[in-house]
């Protein structure tokens, strides 16, 4: 039996975390719970988040979304300002694990278990988010790619929370896509995945295009010097199955008892196409 | 008087519904005893291995450590298995798979438990180990179990049936393909559980999760050196069974650590990894075929080869083999066959029985070179398959004689009329940009019962209880299909009841009488078989007996209803319960036993096939057709619509008859794209519902279920087994589908998407 703490502020949870070095943060505990059961943690004092009601808000200001640690994958599904002004993440979590672990699974705890098949990061990358982590005497903002260093590594301190997430609401004439391949459509780690942010100009040129491939390295991808092939270009099935060629190219996926490399590279190659199949 | 309806052809409500669903009906793994012990095994980590020491010093005097034991402490045979009992509770002097227990530990919180699990230390000597069936019959193939004349071949035989070889070259069309099928796990939502205990008096009580309380008593007494007579076994409802729980699970453990905990209870409940780990799955195979037919459509040779891994244990390999074989012809009348069996020893995990029982295996085979066939001959798939249907009268190419109710042609004019098939080129037709659109479909047949040479017997018993009521001592285990609430609704039927005035008792060794397992398509029909007749027997006895006390002259002016006798020439009303006053105990219990029949002709059989089962009397008919959609993205596979024409008799309960239809449907669909049963070297790589993908709710389609209503004259009420049919064709009835989508068969199954994806993109390069 380990011993669990639910304060319910901040300032708690830093003299808890003062007391308690070792105690191991939870939110949803649909990672760390999975982890401790399988022994790869140990059973560590647990310090939870969810008594914590300022992490778990959606909030608008001005030109960005602010999204709290805590916020869960169906609070995320169920907003108006997701859907609509962040229709990438919204399609995520969609298709993440299943409606109990929507229930129970939140946003900070995607980010910062740092899998790179995690559903919500190569939107949050795509969208360029920005992460605010805070430890009991400041806060620090660290741009998600810079944040995640590699499967499970994160720059979180030893003493940090995530608190935030920032994210400035897109251009208008963009839109979102994101596409997951997993075992089967409901439960299912993605075997490759890729969001995509597009913004288009009046004559349905591309401004700027942003991807971001999951499960096809170490951490979620992008490749900024093919994005800007599309600089200028129309959708069309040949531009977008091209970019997939360039891409594929670059991704370093590995083989485990989900998929092949072989597959994962194929299907990096094809998911740019899924585009053009959901347009029309 | 209140009239409603026949019990028998409604969906009457289950009478488990509401214990289950409240929480209030116990399952095995529900048992918590006061002060009991938790029991746990300690694993073989090594696929073949002699044991060399057991060194228990670690966790002796560990707080918490009851005993630890060995096999040293079995104090009989130390076999479980059935027919052949060569599996070791407790292994002795060798390990033969990674998962083998070597030690039970006692301990009083499983903490501690897997503490102690994981400090005893086995030293071992590794063996050469052999993980493929084919080099496990070469000559020096490593011998799983040294002292058998056919060492590595659990069960082998052929059936002949003309020549077959020479009508090969008399064909006009001939088509030969070799199929893979893949391991199969059962993952019923409850995993093994149970308790146990002795008891003052000496009796060891075990509560499991188990298809088969009587034959595991029998197991017990021989694996564990205990008076048959001092052992009882109770059977709760399972949650979920489909032939994982045919045969001991926990039950030589528990069973081992109730004779050394000192008379206090233990409990096993295995984890879902343990539950992988330990358990039978189905019989991976090679199948391969060459079938032949004329010109003018007739089917007229067949050669077929099958090939079983078995794993470390015999467990039912052998009679699964020998149904593999018996619908290895499927629904066909082939005059010339050759039919080559082998069920094979390996160093894998151990196959067992499997809704289906090898009948999965052959016609996923067989159902996919009807499809290829046809089309060498350009015939549409369906009508090639009515052509070849057998009737009543005819024998399959198995040399299987079709003695009883046989209706597979209606089910497949019942999928020729439906639109799901007529306009199927226009909805092909009709795919979306990236994707492509197929309609497959698969006939085949089921046997019921357990062959010719185990009787198939169910002992019914119901008794009048003092009230007026009835209890029903159901000798049969329910995994959840229903079977013991469909009890209710036979007696229900007979004795004039509504469901209310019945009480159902689960399997016990103690309180119910031996009826066999529930399994092979025969719950239902051999216990219904029984309890019918001793029902009719007690509402005989009731009727004699209200003459008796002066209520009325004769019998047959009798009327049975719920809790009472309407005698109908006077209208008066006598309550069941006074008639149950004049009665003695034993004249108020009614018991009846019944033998399902058999075909025997043993001439025609190889006796070692014939000894494990084959043939069957009484079958089940179905066809099967899926429409699927692949995406040229991503291979996957969605299955757009299904439908499944089922000929298993007449319908006791449509609704609990569709939810067979339905899960085994849904059960095939996994086995056909997603369940991939991966290992290595005998090493488990999917260890749990993680990796091995089940199919979810969202993965499946609506499922049209057609019943198509032959009346069985053997079964109780026409009706003959439902439960493994409906998991026999959806493997090859989504692969026809997916090759006439891509314009290939892919012989390797489950169908991935993965595979589907690289077969595409080399198609595209060519
Ligand atoms: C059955 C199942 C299906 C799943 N399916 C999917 C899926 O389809 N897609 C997917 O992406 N994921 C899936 N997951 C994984 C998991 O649900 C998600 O990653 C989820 O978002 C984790 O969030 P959580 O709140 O449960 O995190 P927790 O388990 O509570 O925490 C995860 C890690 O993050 C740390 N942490 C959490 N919050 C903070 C914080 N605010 N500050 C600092 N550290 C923090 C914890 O210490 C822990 O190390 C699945 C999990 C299960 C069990």
């Amino acid at each position: 039996m380990s011993q669990v703490f639910l304060p319910h502020t901040l300032e708690e949870l830093w003299t808890i975390k003062q007391e308690n070095p070792a105690a191991l943060i939870m939110a949803g505990g649909t990672d760390l719970l999975v982890k401790i059961r399988d022994r790869k943690l140990p059973p560590a004092v647990i310090l939870a988040l969810e008594n914590i009601a300022e992490l778990r808000q959606i909030e608008r200001q001005d030109g960005e979304i602010c999204i709290g640690s805590m916020v869960t994958h169906q609070q995320l599904l169920d907003s108006p300002i997701i859907q609509t002004q962040l229709p990438v993440l919204h399609q995520a979590v969609a298709v993440l694990g299943s409606p109990p672990i929507r229930h129970m699974g939140t946003i900070g705890g995607n980010i910062c278990t740092a899998s790179p098949a995690g559903d919500t990061l190569p939107p949050l990358y795509v969208l360029n988010a920005g992460l605010e982590l805070k430890n009991a005497a400041t806060s620090r903002l660290l741009p998600i790619q810079d944040f995640i260093q590699g499967p499970g590594q994160t720059l979180l301190g030893s003493n940090e929370i995530l608190y935030k997430i920032r994210i400035s609401i897109p251009a208008p004439h963009s839109q979102g896509f994101y596409f997951k391949v997993g075992q089967r459509k409901a439960l299912a780690i993605a075997i490759c995945s890729m969001a995509s942010l597009l913004q288009f100009a009046e004559d349905k040129r591309i401004l700027e295009g942003r991807f971001a491939w999951g499960s096809t390295g170490p951490t979620v991808m992008r490749f900024p010097e093919v994005e800007n092939t599309l600089i200028g270009e129309k959708l069309s099935p040949i531009i977008l199955g091209r970019l997939g060629q360039s891409m594929a190219a670059l991704v370093s996926p590995i083989s485990d008892v989900r998929a092949s490399a072989e597959y994962r590279r194929l299907l990096a190659s094809k998911l740019p196409l899924k585009i053009w199949q959901s347009l029309i | 008087m209140t009239t409603y309806a026949s019990p028998i052809g409604s969906s009457l409500k289950r009478v488990d519904g509401p214990g289950k669903i409240s929480g209030l009906e116990k399952y095995a793994a529900d048992y918590y005893p006061d002060n009991f012990l938790w029991a746990g095994a300690k694993r073989s980590d090594h696929p073949h291995a002699l044991i060399k020491e057991i060194d228990i010093s670690p966790v002796r005097n560990l707080p918490g450590i009851f005993a630890v034991l060995t096999h040293e402490d079995i104090k009989g045979a130390n076999r479980v298995g059935v027919p052949e009992m060569d599996q070791p509770v407790l292994a002795d002097r060798k390990v033969r798979y990674k998962g083998d227990p070597v030690v039970l530990v006692l301990a009083e919180n499983k903490t501690v438990l897997q503490e102690a699990i994981d400090k005893i230390v086995i030293k071992y000597e590794p063996l050469p180990a052999v993980f493929d069936p084919e080099a496990a019959l070469a000559e020096n193939a490593p011998l799983l179990h040294e002292n058998r004349n056919d060492k590595n071949l659990l069960l082998g035989g052929r059936v002949v049936r003309g020549n077959s070889i020479a009508a090969m070259s008399e064909c006009d069309a001939v088509a030969e393909a070799d199929f893979q099928l893949p391991w199969q796990e059962h993952a019923y939502l409850e995993t093994e559980a149970g308790v146990a205990r002795v008891d003052e008096e000496g009796i060891l009580a075990i509560i499991a999760s188990t298809q088969t309380p009587w034959r595991d008593r029998n197991e017990l007494a021989y694996a564990l050196g205990w008076p048959l007579d001092k052992i009882r076994v109770i059977a709760p409802y399972l949650g979920g069974g489909f032939g994982g729980k045919d045969g001991i699970t926990v039950q030589g453990l528990l069973g081992l650590a109730a004779l050394h905990s000192g008379g206090r209870p233990v409990k096993m409940w295995n984890s879902r990894e343990e539950s992988f780990l330990s358990s039978t799955k189905r019989h991976p195979g090679r199948v391969h075929y060459e079938l032949g037919c004329k010109k003018d459509g007739t089917l007229y040779a067949m050669n077929c080869r099958i090939v079983l891994d078995t794993g470390a244990y015999a467990s039912l390999g052998g009679p699964v083999l020998a149904l593999a074989m018996e619908h290895a012809a499927g629904v066909y009348r082939i005059p010339h066959a050759l039919i080559e069996g082998f069920s094979v020893y390996t160093n894998n995990p151990v196959g067992g029985a499997f809704r289906g029982f090898g009948a999965p295996q052959v016609l996923a085979g067989l159902e996919q070179m009807m499809d290829i066939l046809a089309d060498k001959i350009a015939w549409d798939p369906l009508a090639f398959r009515l052509k070849n249907a057998v009737m009543r009268g005819d024998e399959t190419g198995a040399g299987v004689w079709m003695s009883n109710s046989t209706a597979i042609i209606p089910c497949l004019e019942k999928l020729q009329e439906h639109p799901l098939w007529t306009s199927r080129q226009a909805w092909v037709s009709q795919a979306p940009p990236f994707k492509l659109r197929g309609v497959g479909i698969a006939a085949g047949l089921q046997g019921t019962g357990y062959g010719p040479m185990v009787a198939d017997i169910a002992n019914a018993k119901i008794e009048l209880l003092p009230d007026g009521r009835f209890r029903i001592y159901s000798g049969v285990a329910d995994m959840g299909q229903g079977n013991n609430p469909t009890n209710v609704q036979i007696a229900a039927e007979v004795l004039g009841q509504t469901a209310d005035c019945f009480e159902l008792i689960q399997p016990d060794t103690l309180q119910t009488l031996p009826s066999g397992s529930s399994a092979a398509s025969r719950t239902t029909y051999s216990y219904g078989n029984a309890l019918k007749a001793a029902a009719l027997q007690l509402k005989e006895r009731i009727l004699t007996r209200a003459c008796n006390m002066g209520m009325g002259l004769y019998a047959e002016d009798f009327l049975l209803s719920s809790g009472r006798l309407n005698h109908l020439p006077s209208g008066r009303e006598i309550p069941l319960g006074l008639v149950a006053a004049s009665m003695r105990p034993e004249e108020r219990v009614s018991i009846y036993s019944y033998t399902a029949p058999v075909n025997r002709y043993p001439d025609k059989i190889n006796p070692d096939i014939r000894a494990a089962g084959f043939p069957h009397r009484v079958f089940a008919f179905a066809c099967h057709l899926a429409r699927v959609q692949i995406d040229e993205l991503t291979g996957e596979v969605e299955i757009s619509d299904y439908l499944a024409a089922t000929d298993a008799g007449k319908v006791l309960n449509p609704q609990l008859y569709e939810q067979q239809v339905q899960g085994g449907a849904v059960q095939g669909m996994g086995y056909a794209l997603w369940e991939d049963f991966k290992l290595d070297r005998g090493e488990l790589m999917t260890r749990n519902l993680a990796t091995y993908i089940l199919p979810t709710s969202m993965d499946v389609p609506d499922i049209l279920s057609i019943a198509v209503e032959s009346v069985e004259e053997s079964g109780p009420f026409g009706m003959k087994g439902i439960g493994e049919i409906v998991i026999n064709l959806a493997l090859p009835a989504i692969a026809n589908g997916i090759a006439r989508a891509v314009g290939q068969h892919i012989f390797k199954s489950p169908l991935t998407a993965e595979q589907l994806l690289l077969i595409l993109e080399k198609r595209a390069a060519e």
